[in-house]
């Protein structure tokens, strides 16, 4: 063995191979996570443009329908399962120990386990474009009877089973580990209400993993012993299909909150740091992210309400309920950056695009829960966009957002400014020119999942500004993509805080932390435990009481030393 | 440990409160079971937070005054790298693998693998009984 130290620079692209494969350390893990789900979000983005494509003009262009219906059922699939929940679990592993001051997450193999079943869950589900009768095409919320072996055969809708049961049972382990993490291993002082809002957001996201997942895998085994074994549980003539339904949205409506959620909290983090200002209303945002996180669990069944089985006024009061506590996030979000001093850098033009497109999306939410306006426009693409506005507006928008923001954290690294704002202003425009015309299309009566419409309904001219948009919205990833590359061997970051305002205890530690994150932990007297060590001066600032005020004070004050 | 608890205990509470009114509203089973369940979870990490916190004086994370040095000794064990995580997804990724194509020599194969890649993952660390 005396010649392996001789051979081992030879060996690297092998030693980087067996680290990836071995590692137990959340922050590469998350790493590898951000990586597999951009890659997800690359493919499900690529479809996206397919059925664009094949909807910018009347008659079938270059699909045909089952090409159309495996298209729009991975897309969604891939968007939500594969690309926007393991982008929490990304940014849960990649900044929630660093913000506890913890070593690693609380079960480091555990999650090496979670991370490559979500990666063999996701190939399992894909791997259905390689079968005889193509992927899955049932469209992602898989009704019963219509994903019986009789009206969808063929192996690619087993895979599609078998492959989300895997990717459920990754996203449940995921969150008992960051449960765990949240609770033993804060550092000294950190108590739970010093927190940082990203962490109880992660913490109540993680709750709703608890409670809705399980339920997904239990209707998915279900579903595939209907399949394959022959029961008979989701059988339409003892009420199956309503059943799945029920199974389904019971899961599928808190797993919209469950990738909504961490992603407030990174707009929360940006919006505070780049607003130099503690959260405005930090009991408040605390209390209102345990409020969607209980309430989401109950409205399920507002997705079924066409179907006449369920019980309107319930569903519908508890879905306007839950249009409280996020108008009190937004209360919030707003008093944060109200009468602050901003930075308008890219990650916070990214949190602001957040506000406005997620506001968007959570107005035509509150028309959707009325019963007597969600029937005419049930199942059209007023839905689609009002979804689109929903998960874009948060997922994408705000993990543009963490990624600028924390990309110091996450590689060492700063991303160059220039091209981020070229990147945030195409996203931004191709984003509403794909979805606002939506609304209207939806309005005038377009189904959604449609793979061709007539020229004489009028959908034309609509359905070909929204496919542009697409294709803007597909062209404004390249900005990104060359902004990672060309920063790849900018300087290194040599402060712990390059924002300089970074209040959480992330950035207490170096870009990226060492091994097992901290070498000294900071004494944590308060929500800023960062900004406390760093501008210690300012630590006995009452900026709770009204921090316009203190900002006249001073201004008086200079002009005070002016004079 | 309260607020930890209390976050489970509200869990608890509300689909205590919800679980019947929707049952009595609509009178539907499935609904109805989901809801309580969710609240027995609750119930159950709350009920287990309650009774693990009656053992132990707040820890410093619990306490708004603790020193850094409150926390010193070990963390616990952490495992520096590890292979078995991915021998293991890899052998359930078989054993789903089979339902899937609709073998069930696959699964079985699956399981005989996931003995091997279970028993790696338990024992990777372990030294003998006295020797940790």
């Amino acid at each position: 063995m005396t010649s392996s130290a001789v051979e081992a620079p030879r060996n690297t692209a092998g030693k980087q191979f067996m680290k990836y494969l071995t590692t137990t350390d959340h922050k590469v893990i998350g790493n590898m996570y951000f990586v597999t789900s951009f890659i997800f979000f690359g493919i499900g983005g690529l479809l996206a443009l397919a059925i664009r494509a094949e909807l910018a003009n009347p008659g079938m262009q270059f699909m045909n329908f089952e090409t159309f219906n495996q298209f729009f059922t991975m897309h969604g699939t891939i968007m939500l399962l594969m690309f926007a929940t393991p982008m929490f679990s990304g940014f849960a592993n990649a900044i929630l120990p660093l913000q506890l001051g913890a070593p690693d997450v609380a079960f480091p193999r555990l999650n090496g386990f979670a991370f490559w079943i979500y990666l063999f869950g996701s190939l399992m589900a894909c791997a259905g474009f390689a079968s005889p009768g193509g992927a899955a095409s049932f469209g992602w919320f898989a009704y019963a009877p219509l994903s019986n072996a009789i009206h969808s055969p063929g192996i690619g809708h087993d895979l599609w089973i078998m492959g989300l049961y895997l990717l459920g049972l990754s996203s449940i382990l995921g969150a008992v580990n960051f449960v765990a993490t949240i609770i033993t291993m804060r550092a000294p002082g950190l108590t739970m209400f010093r927190m940082p809002i990203f962490s109880w957001n992660i913490l109540v996201t993680s709750l709703m993993i608890l409670i809705a997942f399980p339920v997904l895998s239990a209707g998915l085994l279900v579903l595939e012993a209907d399949r394959v074994l022959g029961s008979h549980v989701l059988d339409p003539a003892t009420g199956g299909a309503i059943l799945w339904q029920h199974l389904f949205w019971f899961f599928g409506h808190p797993e919209v909150y469950i990738i909504a959620l961490p992603f407030f909290g990174i707009i929360t983090e940006v919006l505070s740091t780049f607003s130099r200002k503690p959260v405005f209303g930090y009991y408040g945002l605390v209390f209102a992210t345990l409020a969607i996180g209980v309430l989401s669990v109950s409205v399920w069944a507002h997705h079924m309400f066409v179907t006449g089985a369920v019980n309107l006024p319930f569903f519908s009061f508890m879905t306007f309920m839950i249009a409280v506590p996020t108008g009190v996030k937004y209360f919030n979000w707003i008093g944060t950056i109200w009468r602050g001093s901003l930075t308008l850098n890219t990650s916070m033009t990214f949190a602001i695009g957040f506000l406005t497109t997620f506001l968007f999306g959570g107005l035509t939410g509150i028309i959707l829960a009325a019963p007597a306006l969600d029937f005419p426009v049930s199942d059209t693409y007023f839905v689609v966009a009002h979804f689109h506005y929903v998960l874009f507006g948060t997922v994408v928008f705000a993990m543009f957002a963490g990624f600028y923001y924390w990309w110091p954290k996450f590689t060492g690294r700063m991303l160059n400014e220039t091209w981020g704002k070229v990147h945030f202003w195409t996203l931004f425009v191709g984003f509403h020119v794909t979805f606002l015309v939506q609304h209207w299309l939806g309005v005038e009566g377009m189904q959604r999942r449609i793979a061709d419409y007539g020229a004489w309904e009028g959908f034309t001219v609509l359905n070909q500004v929204s496919t542009f948009g697409a294709f803007l919205l597909g062209i404004s990833m390249i900005p990104f993509l060359w902004n990672v590359w060309i920063t790849r061997k900018t300087p290194k970051v040599t402060v712990n805080d390059p924002w300089g305002w970074g209040r959480s205890l992330e950035w207490a530690t170096s870009c990226p932390p060492p091994r097992h994150n901290f070498t000294s932990l900071p004494r944590v007297r308060s929500n800023s435990p960062a900004l406390d060590l760093a501008r210690p001066e300012l630590a006995n600032d009452v900026n709770e009481v009204d921090p316009g005020e203190l900002l006249d004070r001073e201004m008086v004050e200079v002009e005070g030393a002016a004079k | 440990m309260k607020p930890e608890k209390y976050v489970f205990w509200l869990v608890f509470a509300f689909f205590l409160v919800v679980t019947p009114i929707y049952y009595l509203m609509s009178r539907e089973i499935a609904g109805t079971f989901v809801l309580g369940f969710a609240g027995l979870l609750g119930g159950m990490i709350a009920g287990y937070l309650t009774l693990t916190a009656r053992t132990f004086d707040p820890r410093p994370e619990d306490r708004p005054d603790a020193e850094v040095i409150e926390a010193a000794g070990d963390v616990g064990f952490f495992a520096p790298k590890s292979m078995w995580p991915f021998w293991c997804a890899l052998t359930l990724s078989v054993i789903f693998l089979g339902p899937a194509l609709h073998q069930a020599w696959i699964t079985f194969v699956g399981i005989g693998l996931g003995i091997w890649a279970c028993s790696g993952w338990v024992l990777e660390f372990y030294r003998g009984d006295y020797k940790h």
